[in-house]
């Protein structure tokens, strides 16, 4: 008797993942409880600021309308840089400003909060305030539930949802990660500065609702990782991402390589006289398939961070729409299961399935090898001295003497910066493989 | 480069999070295990700061102002000196532009 | 019955916005110590709030925590502190004691527990720093008093206690009761519509301004005559006297010359 359910499901996390797992769940009729830690989901929650809500189409019709959201990224660029240089690959486009839009800048506390409405709306019964410290586990080892830290705290489900991001106890707990290694994860640290929002329109040229969205690599002091910069109605988000173990094995904290970036001369213009609005950090989970852990177990499934499943590939650092689809398959999975009367993995495959056949894990299978090559340290360290070395070569008019040739200036840069022709053709493969 | 970029304190910095501080830590931090360790991986790498060595060798930490991100565990060097958890329910950082 | 009155507050420091608005540590104190007084004496506690809907929070999680029943007075946010003990009144009319907060979170004056007190003809004890139930019957209350001192007083019943945040720490409420308390019934009453008894106003005193004649002299004339050490009255004079007599002219003088009361 002692693993008679107390409700159907139980989602641990109020971030995308579990707001979607439980708007998915509640909808379908399940009595489904949605705990989060801190005070209001979205409390606990920081990421870099871009958001790709598309996914949201199939749950929130028209979620554009209500959705909290500071400007729609209608332009795009990545940034090469060295100490003194930067090469810019700059896009912007219309299309992106209007519905059904593409990219969206927005506050988590914000975003997260209103996803979670919408799970409360749909039944779900959100308690807040409320950490999940262990799993429950029936006679057969099956999980049955989790226990919080409330007084008579234990709640009993038929399944366990775990979007308890990043760090994922619940996961660990449940023995779905064969180990956890530091080098699969980026630390990231932000800082979002206020200035007014003319400001930010005049010194990023857009207007309105429009924003921009930056990417940066060899901005980071030697330390592997990359830099962006987001713009919000009156602030913009500046950060970085800085692989573990490289970042324990120098000198340099988190702010100062901040502080450096943001003296580069390509970025200062754009924030001077900004003002430090909230100071923040997160873990990522960066490895993408190189990382991620079983995905269920009998009465459990984890999806979002707590899968590994962000896709930070780069110039590519998705983990807020793939979280939220995640969820939301998890959700539909769970659904199956609970109808069919079969809560182990067999009857929860249909979970593993609907990550197969979506961009969910497609992405992150044609992406596999990208989070390494773009950590590498030739990519890190010598490519952007590289390339910025090459376009000042070719844009600099050196009158009298006659432009050189491309494929001169191309193999002396690479030996100037010191990267081996065999290593150059290699990377450029692979770069086409996993890109191209 | 420009160098009259306006230096923020750490502590300004900081005073720009709110933290709602339990009485109990949440992180613990064993400074005789930290007496062996050859890295410190923790006192560069904590986002907060919160790690500071002593002359003696050892190191203070404090947990008030944590992020809850978890770096200090996945970087430290020694088996066990740090036991983590998160703050109870409703209590530790709360996040508002980010 | 014991009773509990919170304010809600919305949005510290962030105003209208519902994920920062709460009630103050004060009324969570007195949500706690009104709970252990019901417990130890048997009785229901019921929680109080005149307040916008948004403030039907603070009142689950009182319940949450174990309080018995809940009412919202619906009141709007800024309604007037002898209206919020008005209405207040009306639902705690014959509570045994009524427990306040202080102060609120923004900042309130702390009147509404007098106006209740007043309100209801109860004793009142303004500003506990600390609270010992004892038999519940009678508890005993300290109140801080100039100069660092502490008053000990005995209350009985019917009265309203208002506690400071420090007294007491509101329980962590039990998962049962979070997810029941999701769904309880909370009471909604409108307020009594407050005629104001137009016979019994009291008009505050203000004394009526009056003219004075125009400064005379320079400015700096008259913060010399202010403010001269030279022109002030020299304290000092000769007088031989014996020693008893003397002392007494001197104690006299200072007195007189107010070094002494
Ligand atoms: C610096 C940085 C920049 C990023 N930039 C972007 C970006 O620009 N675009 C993008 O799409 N993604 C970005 N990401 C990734 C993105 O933030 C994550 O992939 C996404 O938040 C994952 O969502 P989730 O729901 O799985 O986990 P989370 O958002 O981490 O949510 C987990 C939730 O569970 C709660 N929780 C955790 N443990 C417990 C417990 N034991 N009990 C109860 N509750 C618990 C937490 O409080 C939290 O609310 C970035 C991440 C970082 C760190
Ligand atoms: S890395 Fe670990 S062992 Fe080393 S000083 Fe930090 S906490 Fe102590
Ligand atoms: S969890 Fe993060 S912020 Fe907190 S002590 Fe560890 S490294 Fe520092």
């Amino acid at each position: 008797m002692d693993d008679e359910p107390d409700v159907d499901v139980i989602v641990v996390g109020g971030g995308p993942a579990g707001a979607c797992a439980a708007l998915v769940a509640a909808r379908a009729g399940l009595s489904t409880v949605l705990l989060e830690r801190g005070p209001f989901p979205g409390s606990k929650n920081m990421y870099g600021g871009v958001v790709y809500p598309r996914i949201l189409d199939r749950l929130i019709p028209n979620w554009w309308e209500t959705a909290p959201i500071q400007r729609w990224v209608t332009r795009r660029s990545t940034m090469v840089l060295t100490d003194t240089q930067a090469l810019t690959v700059d896009y912007r486009t219309e299309a992106w400003g209007k519905p059904p839009y593409n990219g969206a800048t927005a506050y988590r506390p914000d975003f997260d909060h209103w996803l979670a409405g919408h799970a409360e709306a749909a039944g779900a019964q959100l308690v807040c305030d409320t950490t999940a410290v262990g799993l429950l586990r029936g006679a057969s080892g099956r999980i049955v539930g989790v226990r919080t830290d409330r007084p008579g705290g234990d709640l009993r489900a038929r399944v366990v949802i775990a979007c308890d991001g990043v760090n994922s106890f619940l996961a660990k707990e449940a023995g779905l990660f064969e180990h956890t290694d530091a080098k699969h994860y980026t630390l990231g640290v932000k800082e979002t500065l206020a200035l007014p929002k003319e400001v930010i329109d005049e010194r990023f040229g857009v207007r309105g609702r429009e924003g921009v969205d930056i990417e940066m690599i060899g901005c980071t002091s030697g330390v592997n990782g990359g830099g962006f910069l987001y713009t919000n109605l009156d602030s913009v988000a500046v950060g970085v991402v800085l692989k573990l173990p490289k970042l324990a094995a120098q000198q340099l904290r988190p702010e100062e390589i901040i502080a450096r970036m943001k003296r580069h001369p390509a970025i200062a213009p754009l924030i001077e006289g900004a003002d430090l609005k909230e100071y923040s950090a997160h873990l990522i989970p960066e490895a993408g398939l190189a990382m991620m852990p079983k995905m269920t177990t009998d009465g459990m499934l984890v999806a979002g961070d707590a899968a590994a499943l962000c896709l930070a590939a780069g110039i590519w650092l998705e983990g807020v729409n793939f979280a939220m689809a995640s969820g939301m398959y998890a959700g539909e999975a769970v659904v199956e299961a609970v109808r069919n009367g079969d809560v182990g993995v067999e009857g929860l495959a249909g979970y593993q399935r609907r990550l197969s056949e979506t961009f969910v894990l497609k992405d992150h299978r044609r992406l596999r090898r990208a989070p390494e090559i773009v950590l590498s340290d030739r990519v890190q360290h010598l490519y952007p001295a590289m390339v910025a070395g090459i376009a000042e070569r070719m844009f600099q008019v050196d009158n009298p003497a006659p432009k050189p040739r491309l494929r001169t200036i191309l193999k002396q840069e690479r030996k100037r910066v010191g990267i081996r022709r065999r290593d150059l053709a290699r990377d450029g493969l692979d770069g086409l493989r996993t890109f191209g | 480069m420009s160098d009259e970029w306006p230096q923020v304190s750490f502590e300004d910095r900081m005073s720009t999070v709110e933290f709602r501080v339990h009485e109990r830590a949440h992180i613990v931090v064993d400074g005789a295990k930290c007496a062996d360790c050859s890295t410190r991986a923790c006192v560069v790498a904590c986002p907060a700061n919160l790690f500071v060595p002593t002359s003696d060798g050892g190191i203070v930490f404090n947990y008030e102002q944590c992020f809850e991100c978890g770096t200090c565990y996945m970087v430290c060097n020694e088996e066990g000196a740090i036991s983590w958890s998160y703050p109870e329910g409703g209590f530790g950082v709360v996040f508002r532009r980010t | 019955m014991i009773a509990a009155c919170v304010k809600w507050v919305a949005g510290v420091p962030e105003p209208g916005d519902e994920r920062f608005a709460g009630i103050s540590a004060a009324d969570q104190a007195a949500v706690e110590l009104a709970l252990r007084h019901g417990a130890s004496m048997g009785d229901d506690v019921v929680v109080v709030t005149a307040g916008p809907p948004a403030a039907e929070r603070a009142l689950r999680e009182a319940l949450a925590a174990g309080a018995t029943r809940a009412v919202r007075v619906d009141l709007p946010a800024d309604a007037t502190s002898s209206d919020v003990a008005t209405a207040l009144a009306g639902v705690v009319g014959d509570a045994a004691f009524v427990w306040c907060g202080d102060y609120s979170t923004d900042r309130g004056s702390g009147s509404v527990p007098a106006f209740l007190a007043a309100e209801r003809s109860a004793r009142q004890a303004l500003g506990a720093v600390a609270v010992d139930l004892a038999d519940g019957a009678t508890i005993s209350v300290t109140r801080r008093l100039d100069g660092g001192r502490r008053e000990v007083s005995t209350v009985s019943a019917p009265a309203v206690v208002s506690v400071e945040g420090a007294v007491a720490r509101l329980r962590r409420a039990g998962l049962a009761g979070v997810l029941a308390a999701r769904t309880a019934p909370i009471e909604v009453r409108r307020p009594a519509v407050v005629v104001p008894d137009v016979a019994a106003i009291v008009h505050a005193y203000r004394p009526r301004a009056r003219t004075l004649p125009p400064p005379h002299g320079s400015t700096l004339d008259r913060l010399r005559e202010l403010t001269d050490a030279a022109a002030a009255p020299a304290h000092g004079e000769t007088v031989h006297l014996d020693p008893a007599d003397a002392a007494d002219r001197i104690l006299t003088a200072l007195r007189a010359w107010s070094y002494l009361t």
